[in-house]
């Protein structure tokens, strides 16, 4: 593994301002955020390559959008500051932001509008929810725009697309892998395998796709044994009972598909009190949100301990410099899954637009459809990897579990990005 | 139809094809995709506004849960689409079938309940059925993309085409909602949302009448449903049965005008393109400040036309138009038109009403006690009590308000208590009440046409009856005015016109006089012995003694739910048990001294 990580040094550098002190960069990265953002006119000397990133900016999802953006404007800026697209005579590259707002039919029109505005863009991102992400790419894929996302629905790359592609393990692909990604952190930490476990769900719809396939064959083929499986109705108004249950069922781990904070609060209080702490009772959710910093403020770092969640992708081993960028440009305290991956998006546009020489969407995604690198910008997504296979899916995507610790969530697992061991009790 | 719409329906198809085309014109040059997506959306929206108004616009009962039926017709086109290959253009068709039998299904149990318990219930429908949805797995169901016969799948590459097949629909929705406006359905609907109780005493079917309604409301949300997957093509509870697409529908019609089919559309056409702009524009610079300045703007309108923009607008050019309507010529049909109309049967002796031991308790309270009378054919028989001596629920349970506990009522020998109250009215029972509930803006032969198709007359028919009954309550000058307008002696008539509508063979008339002056009551009663001099049979209630003396051929005195005396005016009034009833004890004795 630690092959990689120097792999990844050079990747990390090359994208960065080399023996530039770090205030010099961030004032310089500033500055051409400003002008990347504000509507300018195209530079005399040269073309710009335009790509979007359309994700919510306002509604209940907009800090998703906004950690969205900290990634982008951040690899814009390193990009431009770096010489641009070389093979374009270093043209700049020039982020535009739509906002998918809090609603399909809002996301969509954002969609329309962009296509309508920019005929010109080589490529873009978004939109973080699934559901938006399929309307969004119902646009993209007519207008023939290479359109990255992080979204996890398998329908998104379902449907015979050719311009999308999909960083993220689709949310099948998640729910196989997630038990053994789970149970192998387990034996690497107590030397054996579980054998049963507790599930706690909620019933809206993303932990139903997840929970499906949980229920229906995984738990058999590892060998688990559900002692509680509890589902209920966000939003929570107490959770007393289901955790009464887990208590008495007594399981080695829990999975904790939770989708909303007050949710989350709740549970974790109550396993406190019932003294089902983090150096008990390992507790697995999934998704970017898990590690949130606002959630660790609201919950609190001593309750919140050891809470794990399986996530696409998190600042980890060998990032550690991007990260430290990342914290001083943005104030974020650590590099989360959205910002990261909006970041190797914009790097990827990038790398396929260097490939292609010519700022045309149509070869941009033709390059990246040919893409096998293991090298690079590959080294910015887990699994260390990038091809897309037929369907637009990143060939051997790797899940990623993050923890809470003292008061941070870092991550544990797989080794090759993991910065901290994980917490998990050995009785 | 309802008189005078013929003409009225041409004016609006007129102006309606003229805006239709000028839309469709400018969706022609608009090249710009994303204006076309709004010019899209626009129609959209507006059937679903209309789908709201036909329902909860005319019948009243407000419904906060249309999105039930967008949303089934949008998951049926999209199912049947990625299931068993059905293309949209059958799918649409059968969305609208989804929709309208959904809503029979919804209607049945939810129908029990009013006002706002029926508003919340229509509320958790949606609701349901999204986490129905949810359970099923369908929580993105996405349109498959079809690049072989685009046109076969309604996938088109020119968005304008988008434009055309919305603009079809809306015209479509449009026609519908102007036909129901303007017949019988529309006038039934709107005496409903007036008083249900009324409307049923003027003998509409208001149950069959409201189903009718939301199925047909149903049915249009399904189509605008299926048509929306097929623009937005993605599927997901919450873009089609949200919280958001059930206010959608209610904002739009509450904005442009509730029980008027321009509403929707004016709503439509300013805040989906508002909203968007709103969101594109104002959301680029401050994220979120766009639902704030929509929200704001919402509340500003509502303030300022609190009945939406189409009445406001419509109610102010009306004023402007005619600075006053002149008060109409009161002088002609002062006296009612000739009894020489018809052939007047004097009072034959004939009993038309034998009622026989009625009873009817609240709890422990005997509202009405044991009443037996009859009522001589061609006759006025005069209900007189004190406050709350069970007159008005006597006439309840008469004319089937409320369910008798004992006791029967024969007309011409039919058994009239245990019959549903519209069957009652059909059965040649007419009723006031004794506050009159008109629609202001319709003119006096709509909201006298109401009883008239209660009765169940053919629409030709109705209109003969309903002028027939107009001339009778010597209000033939008035036919025209609008009911807003009328003086209340002229409600009270016109009260009384709705229920002679109906040609009834038995009124019960409800405190008619109660408020009017002692020329206006005079005017009243002429009217009532011109009825009587034409054979008509009437009960009425009333308090004011001195009109009941000189109208009433009989009296019938109730105290305590229990009958105190029956029989001549005269005498009646003279009976020591009334004079006790009415003026107490102690002015009992000062009289007999």
């Amino acid at each position: 593994m630690t092959k990689d990580s120097t792999k990844t040094d050079t990747i990390i550098r090359a994208g960065s301002v080399p023996a530039m002190p770090r205030r010099a960069a961030l004032a310089l990265g500033l500055g051409a955020g400003a002008a990347a953002v504000g509507a300018r006119p195209a530079r005399a000397q040269g073309q710009t390559v335009k790509v979007a990133l359309l994700a919510p900016m306002s509604g209940p999802w907009a800090r998703q959008g906004q950690m969205m953006r900290l990634g982008a404007d951040m690899a814009i800026d390193e990009i431009n500051q770096s010489g641009g697209v070389r093979a374009l005579g270093g043209a700049q590259m020039e982020l535009v932001v739509f906002d998918a707002g809090d609603s399909t039919e809002k996301a969509k029109n954002a969609a329309q509008r962009m296509v309508a505005q920019h005929p010109d863009l080589v490529g873009g991102t978004g939109a973080w929810l699934s559901s938006f992400t399929l309307a969004v790419t119902e646009v993209t894929e007519r207008a023939e725009i290479p359109w990255m996302t992080l979204s996890y629905s398998d329908a998104i790359t379902n449907r015979g697309f050719r311009y999308v592609f999909q960083m993220s393990p689709t949310a099948d692909d998640q729910a196989s892998k997630a038990l053994p990604t789970i149970l192998n952190l387990a034996k690497a930490a107590t030397g054996k395998q579980p054998t049963t476990i507790g599930l706690i769900a909620g019933n809206d719809a993303s932990a139903v796709s997840f929970m499906r396939p949980i229920r229906e064959t995984e738990l058999a083929k590892h060998h688990l044994r559900a002692v509680v499986d509890e589902t209920y109705t966000p939003p929570l108004s107490d959770a007393t009972s289901i955790v009464q249950r887990v208590r008495n069922g007594r399981p080695e781990f829990l999975l904790c598909i939770t989708s909303n904070v007050p949710d989350t609060k709740l549970l974790m209080d109550k396993f406190a009190e019932y003294r089902l702490g983090g150096d008990r009772l390992p507790k697995v959710g999934n998704g970017g949100a898990l590690g949130a910093p606002e959630l660790g403020e609201v919950v609190g770092a001593n309750i919140i301990q050891g809470l794990m969640g399986i996530v696409a992708n998190w600042g980890g081993k060998g990032q550690e410099e991007l990260a430290q960028r990342f914290t001083a440009r943005t104030g974020e305290p650590w590099l989360n899954q959205d910002s990261l991956m909006t970041y190797a998006d914009m790097m990827i546009l990038r790398e396929a637009t260097e490939r292609a020489g010519v700022a045309d969407r149509r070869k941009v995604a033709d390059q990246i459809r040919a893409f096998d690198l293991t090298d690079g910008v590959a080294l910015l997504s887990p699994g260390g990897r990038l091809k897309f296979d037929e369907k637009g899916r990143r060939v051997g995507a790797e899940l990623v579990i993050i923890q809470w610790q003292s008061g941070r969530a870092v991550s544990v697992f797989p080794p090759s990005v993991a910065t901290h061991t994980a917490i998990w009790p050995s009785t | 139809m309802r008189p005078g719409a013929t003409p009225r329906l041409r004016r609006h198809g007129m102006i309606l094809a003229g805006l239709l085309v000028a839309y469709l014109a400018i969706s022609a040059v608009v090249t710009n995709s994303y204006y076309q997506l709004m010019l899209t959306l626009v129609p959209i929206w507006a059937v679903l506004g209309l789908s709201w108004n036909v329902f909860s616009g005319y019948v009243g009962l407000t419904s906060f849960g249309h999105a039930a039926f967008f949303g089934l017709g949008a998951y049926t086109v999209a199912l049947l689409l990625t299931m068993l290959n059905l293309t949209p253009w059958i799918g649409i068709p059968l969305a609208a079938v989804v929709g309208a039998a959904a809503a029979l299904l919804i209607g049945l149990p939810t129908f029990r309940l009013r006002g706002h318990y029926f508003a919340l219930a229509m509320l958790a429908y949606p609701l349901l059925m999204s986490y129905l949805a949810q359970y099923l797995g369908y929580n993105e169901v996405s349109l498959p993309m079809r690049r072989d016969e685009p046109v076969t799948w309604m996938q088109f590459t020119d968005p304008r085409v988008y434009t055309v097949l919305a603009v079809g629909l809306l015209a479509l929705a449009m026609a519908i909602s102007m036909v129901v406006e303007n017949s019988r359905f529309g006038l039934s609907l709107m005496a409903i949302r007036q008083n249900e109780l009324a409307a049923e005493a003027a003998g509409l079917n208001v149950r069959q009448w409201k189903m009718r309604a939301l199925m047909l409301s149903g049915g249009m949300a399904g189509a605008a449903g299926g048509f929306y997957a097929c623009v937005l093509l993605v599927v997901t509870p919450e873009a089609v049965l949200g919280m958001l697409v059930s206010a959608q529908a209610l904002v739009v019609a509450l904005f442009g005008g509730v029980g008027t089919y321009w509403g929707p559309l004016i709503g439509a056409a300013i805040l989906i393109p508002l909203s968007e702009t709103l969101h594109a524009e104002l959301g680029e610079i401050i994220p979120g400040i766009q639902g704030v300045v929509y929200g704001a703007a919402i509340i500003l309108i509502m303030l300022l036309a609190p009945e939406g923009l189409y009445w406001s607008i419509r109610d102010r050019w009306a004023r402007q138009a005619a600075p006053r309507p002149s008060p109409v010529p009161e002088a002609p049909a002062r006296v009612p038109a000739a009894p020489a109309a018809r052939p007047s049967p004097p009072p034959s002796g004939k009993t038309l009403l034998e009622v026989r031991g009625l009873s009817k308790s609240f709890g422990g309270l005997r509202a009405v006690d044991d009443v037996s009378f009859s009522v001589v054919q061609g006759s006025i028989l005069g209900i007189i009590g004190p406050n709350g001596a069970g007159k008005t629920t006597m006439f309840n349970a008469l004319n089937g308000v409320l369910p008798a506990d004992r006791g029967e009522a024969r007309m011409d020998g039919e058994e009239i208590i245990g019959r549903k109250l519209f069957e009652i009215c059909r059965m040649g029972v007419g009723r006031t009440f004794q506050v009159v509930r008109s629609f202001p803006r319709l003119p006096l032969l709509d909201n006298v046409l109401v009883g008239a198709y209660g009765a169940g007359l053919p629409d030709e028919e109705a209109v003969t009856a309903a002028r027939e009954a107009i001339t009778r309550t010597g209000l033939t000058h008035l036919t025209d005015a609008p009911a807003g307008g009328l003086t209340s002696k002229e409600l009270r008539l016109m009260e009384l016109a709705r229920a002679l509508a109906g040609r009834p063979r038995l009124l019960l008339l409800d405190e008619t006089l109660a408020g009017l002056g002692r020329d206006e009551c005079d005017a009243v009663l002429d009217v009532l012995k011109g009825l009587r001099a034409e054979g008509m049979t009437t009960i009425i209630i009333e308090h004011t003694m001195h009109a009941m003396l000189r109208i009433a051929d009989e009296l019938l005195v109730i105290d305590h739910g229990r009958v105190l005396a029956q029989g001549h005016p005269r005498e009646v009034v003279e009976d020591r048990k009334v004079i006790e009833a009415y003026l107490g004890r102690k002015w009992l004795a000062r009289c007999s001294k």
